[in-house]
């Protein structure tokens, strides 16, 4: 069984993806099969130099490194969605794979879930 | 060896704040737990602290923080027998307590 | 400052409905001010495309890593202070 968890909602908005991520990591504790996507709004998790300081929260782009550490088995990030919030490879963080087919992906994974 | 002033800390023992930690308050909060610090907890409290810094949080549960031990320093010590032994109780909670880091989120 | 006639301040991300209500209702003499998640329109050079000045608050951009961006038509940076001065300057305020 794998796990898909879809982050399309854009960081520190709302607590919806940190709860998702949060999912992800507890999943992947149990060393349960877990990637994550990110598409529509939610690829800007994905850009570099976060720097939120003066916003207070903790950064998103930090947490996200984690993942590999803690066995999330991939981060995808849409094709199109990049493209549209212009992330480009030398603003994305290390270890995103970029898929053009979203269905494909979706089929793949026994389980999806939407992050909210 | 005088023992410094405790600094403000939560009902359940992690400080109020990160910037009041300093080796000797770790001596101090971890003699509370009767641990003694020796290299081995300090090479664990460096690995924490360096966690934090570098993903603004503490590894979320025990499990995750056994997985985090065992990727940056091997099996021998990323096992939480060898956690356990260290850092007793819960050893994500002790260990993130003595290394003045905020509370593991999922730890009970 | 010169006198605004209606700032119009937008916290909703691009693809939300009432991003594009928002930009559809700016008139000339307006302002549009970007919070929180609407700032990441400034990916999308949204300032390129309307005809009043924009405005995003800087905090917030910094937070998304769109601080060193290179913005098109470039919407101007504000902070809390500046912020409360466009507010204060405006006729009508319409927090979308």
């Amino acid at each position: 069984m794998s796990t898909l968890i879809v982050i399309d909602q854009p960081p520190y908005g709302s607590w919806a993806g940190r709860e998702a991520l949060d999912m992800a990591f507890s999943l992947a504790a149990f060393d349960q099969s877990v990637s994550l996507l990110f598409t529509g709004a939610g690829v800007n998790w994905l850009r570099t130099y976060q720097d939120t300081q003066e916003i207070q929260q903790k950064s998103v782009e930090r947490n996200l490194a984690a993942a590999s550490v803690f066995g999330v088995e991939a981060i995808y990030a849409d094709e199109a969605a990049s493209r549209l919030y212009r992330l480009m490879p030398d603003n994305t963080m290390a270890g995103v794979t970029v898929i053009k087919d979203r269905a494909a992906l979706l089929r793949q994974h026994s389980h999806v879930a939407f992050a909210g | 060896m005088t023992r410094p002033v405790m600094p403000a800390r939560n009902n359940e023992g992690f400080l109020e704040n990160a910037n009041d930690w300093s080796p000797d308050i770790a001596m101090v909060i971890a003699a509370d737990e009767n641990i003694q610090l020796d290299e081995n907890h300090w090479e664990i409290i460096e690995f924490l602290r360096n966690f934090y810094k570098q993903h603004d949080m503490s590894p979320p549960s025990n499990r995750l923080f056994v997985k985090a031990v065992k990727e940056a320093l091997g099996e021998e010590r990323g096992n939480s027998i060898y956690l356990m032994q260290l850092f007793t109780g819960t050893p994500a909670k002790t260990a993130c307590r003595i290394a003045g880091l905020p509370r593991p989120t999922n730890c009970l | 400052m010169s006198d605004i006639k209606t700032l119009h301040i937008l916290n909703k991300p691009p693809e939300h409905p009432r991003t594009q209500q928002c930009l559809e209702a700016l008139n000339p003499g307006d302002a549009l001010l970007l919070i929180e998640n609407a700032v990441l329109a400034i990916t999308m050079s949204v300032e390129a495309e309307v005809a009043v000045p924009v405005f995003a608050l800087a905090p917030d951009v910094v937070a998304r890593g769109l601080g060193q961006s290179p913005r098109g038509a470039s919407a101007s940076l504000v902070d809390f202070p500046v912020m409360v001065n466009l507010t204060a300057s405006a006729q009508n305020v319409i927090s979308w």
